[in-house]
């Protein structure tokens, strides 16, 4: 619980903070529904990140897994004069949680794929939401025979195993500099896995430089 | 868009009565290409496997399933045992290049660690990626893989002890088919010429219901289109297996077409017309599961189109040989045709010997001989009425049908063996010498506005009558489609479609009808474009709200499913 505190008032602070940015030109924010004034903007903009942080799990998975470090790359683009395309790479290792299983920990390559909507009213800040897909793989170095597939805890895991599922995330800027911007990303996953979707939330810091 | 104003009032309503048809495959993409029909529902469209599947539209009369009828328009399809396919689809794609995976949705991944009972299935992915390259000087490049693990694990067990290897060209699931090839092209102004060749597992659906492993090593296709001439010619060389009883076979087999349409002068005459021939030549070694009387069939076909005006048109084909014979026509009068509405009245005739003269004529399974062919004939014959009607954004229409078939071609079983989940029959190719009688009845209506948005509603339902139920699968009675399509700020296009279909049961191939119920289905696709740049980003869920259900014998669940897709266009 004390961790959850702890997250929930460095995002507050940190929204609080990025509030306080000056707001962008909303001259030229569009409707959505207005096609007919499209101006073709896409890679008008692109920026690089690096990210660093900790996943959280969330619900039942909490027996499942232990909170994990990760690291990862991200790319936003200009989609539309008030949406960001956003491309993130993430990796992490996750340990299972209190010795459930015999493999030692579980490799997860994470690829993100969505729009961020810069709404004016709260700007800097933008929230997004998109498709996600994870690939997973045990550390473990033993034979996966010896597991049973049917019973086993980790069992299917010790060969390639990938999930989609779905993302929401608020990226809150707190610094911006010339062509540099650092900020918070929080970002909450569920994965579509049976027999109960599997949920985390995501809380990193990024440095991000713009390219063009 | 939908919008007919400047075409001919005959087209407009014959354009109708397709968009009956195909209305409901909206802009949902499909998971592979001849996937489409997984996202229909215009009728009975049931899937077992990316291999194997029962496409029916309710408007179109008859008993048969379309895979099963063929016709000289799908003379490039592949030929999947007796039915005709898009997939594994060899057509070359335009200059571009792409990647595509996805998977069956409900791995355990960390649910692994807390869950020690009834853990679901192993959930299997999609993978594809090809390209084309640009021309040079009209010459081009091209190679693609791709294969489909989808609908392969209920079948994993009983599949894996038939063959030597996984039976992939990656992977260990056991896919239902899985398919490599590389080539180069020419395309000029008149001229376009390709050449083909790779390598292909299949796992194919015969009529005892078992699955059998097909392993093309090489398949070479090679095709030429110069003015109205079309010619297709391939050569496969399969080999053929069963581990479990050391069983090994092998066939040589030469297949294609050659097409000759009219020239422009034609064209813009009253009548059309183009004649060709299909062909296949084998060679069979050792234990190969079925075979072709005479080891070859050629099949030479015609095609006429005959219009008046813009109120009368009449379409036929024919096609025959020293065995078979199968004609196809129809005839359309548009009685009334005001500027954006029309009524139309046509009849449609089929008739044969065979539904598909080019496929296998004979079958083995555990010392039987299935036959495949039957004696005698079938005639269907239908009568319709559709109208269409515009009123500025809002377009509807409707089609009524009476149809009746004689011979309809069913499954004669002798006796059903049972493996575990499998169920496998004996039995012949035979008829429904009886009539078979069924209406039918369709309504649809369209809105749009500019490009941004269409909206599609269609609902049908048909009445089957008849002495005889021998059916190898009786349709579903009712459906309601309901498709959307967004195209937000003209870059990022939403699909979506909200369907129903009724019961639908398989007759003959167990002991006891196997119903597949009634259910309700959505398929979403989200894709974010840039078109400057002939990029596009694509993922579609399919299959979310539909019971996870078996939907043919000896098939595999049809899985809530995400496929994702990135392709660039040159």
């Amino acid at each position: 619980m004390f961790v959850w505190t702890k997250a929930f008032a460095l995002v507050l602070a940190f929204a609080g903070f990025a509030l306080a940015q000056s707001l962008p030109d909303s001259s030229k924010v569009q409707s959505l529904a207005d096609s007919s004034k499209v101006q073709d903007v896409a890679f008008s903009n692109l920026y690089v990140s690096i990210e660093g942080g900790e996943k959280y799990p969330f619900g039942d998975l909490v027996d499942a897994v232990d909170n994990a470090f990760y690291a990862g790359l991200g790319v936003r683009y200009t989609y539309w004069e008030d949406f960001d395309g956003i491309i993130l790479f993430q990796y992490a290792y996750f340990e299972p949680h209190g010795k459930v299983s015999r493999i030692n920990g579980v490799h997860e390559a994470s690829g993100k794929l969505g729009l961020d909507y810069r709404w004016r009213l709260i700007s800097p800040i933008a929230f997004g939401a998109g498709f996600l897909c994870n690939w997973t793989r045990a550390d473990y170095e033993g034979d996966k025979e010896d597991f049973d597939y049917n019973h086993d805890p980790g069992a299917t895991l010790t060969d390639n195993e990938t999930e989609f599922g779905w993302f929401a995330r608020l990226n809150l800027p707190v610094f911006t500099l010339d062509n540099y911007r650092a900020g918070l990303n929080v970002l909450w996953e569920q994965l579509w896995t049976q027999p109960e979707r599997s949920n985390m939330l995501t809380i990193g810091f990024y440095v991000e430089r713009r390219i063009w | 868009m939908f919008s007919f104003a400047g075409r001919n009032s005959l087209t407009k309503v014959a354009s109708a009565v397709i968009f009956c048809a195909v209305v409901s495959v909206a802009a949902v993409d499909a998971e592979m290409e001849g996937m489409e029909v997984d996202q229909r529902d215009d009728g009975t469209f049931l899937v077992g496997s990316p291999t194997f599947y029962f496409d029916r539209a309710l408007g179109s009369g008859g008993l048969h399933s379309e895979s099963e009828l063929w016709s000289p328009s799908k003379i490039r399809q592949r030929l999947l045992f007796s039915r005709l396919s898009v997939l594994p689809s060899w057509d070359v794609l335009p200059p571009s290049v792409w990647l595509k995976t996805g998977n069956e949705l409900g791995d355990l991944i960390y649910q692994d660690f807390i869950t020690t009972e009834d853990r679901p299935k192993n959930r299997t992915p999609i993978l594809e990626g090809g390209f084309r390259s640009p021309s040079f000087k009209g010459f081009w490049v091209t190679a693609r893989g791709f294969q489909d693990d989808h609908f392969s694990t209920r079948t994993f067990a009983y599949r894996k002890k038939l063959v030597d290897s996984e039976f992939a060209l990656f992977g260990e699931n056991y896919p239902m088919f899985s398919s490599v090839y590389a080539g180069a092209g020419y395309t000029g102004s008149k001229l376009n010429v390709s050449a083909l060749a790779g390598e292909e597992y299949l796992w194919l659906f015969y009529e005892s219901s078992r699955w059998i492993p097909v392993h093309y090593k090489p398949r070479v296709e090679t095709r030429l289109d110069y003015g109205k001439l079309a010619a297709t010619v391939v050569y496969e060389d399969a080999e053929y297996q069963n581990k479990k009883k050391k069983e090994t076979g092998s066939r040589k087999e030469w297949n294609g077409s050659l097409r000759y349409g009219c020239g422009d002068a034609c064209r813009k005459g009253f009548l059309h017309l183009s004649a060709g021939v299909a062909f296949r030549a084998v060679d069979d070694e050792g234990t190969v599961y079925s075979s072709l009387e005479d080891d070859r069939v050629l099949l030479p076909f015609m095609e006429m189109q005959f219009r008046v005006g813009n109120r009368f048109a009449a379409r036929a084909s024919f096609a025959v040989n020293d065995r078979d014979w199968l004609v196809q026509d129809s005839i359309e009068f548009s009685p009334v045709v005001p500027s954006k509405s029309g009524i139309t009245l046509g009849v449609k005739n089929i008739s044969g010997t065979r539904l598909n003269p080019m496929a296998d004529t004979r079958e083995f399974f555990d010392g039987d001989t299935i036959s495949l062919t039957a004696d005698g004939r079938m005639d269907l014959v239908q009568g319709y009425a559709a109208f269409t009607d515009t009123v500025g954004n809002l377009e509807m229409g409707g089609r009524g049908s009476f149809w009746a078939e004689y011979g309809a071609e069913t499954f004669d079983v002798e006796k059903y063996v049972v493996d575990d989940i499998m169920v496998y029959r004996h039995g012949d190719i035979g008829r429904i010498n009886d009539w078979i009688k069924g209406v039918t009845g369709e309504l649809w209506m369209s809105i749009w506005y500019k490009e941004m948005f269409v909206f599609k509603a269609l609902g049908g339902f048909e009445r089957i009558d008849g002495e005889e139920k021998r059916f190898e699968v009786t349709p579903a009675e009712y459906f309601a489609s309901f498709s959307a399509d967004w195209l937000l700020r003209k870059s990022f296009r939403i699909s979506h479609s909200l369907r129903y279909r009724s019961d639908a049961q398989w007759n003959l191939r167990s002991r006891d009808p196997m119903v597949i119920k009634g259910d309700w289905f959505w398929d979403a696709t989200f894709e974010q474009q840039f078109p400057k740049q002939g990029l596009y980003l694509t993922g579609t869920l399919l299959h979310v709200i539909g019971d996870e259900v078996v939907e043919t014998p000896n098939g595999a669940e049809n899985h809530l499913r995400f496929v994702c897709t990135v392709k660039k266009t040159f």
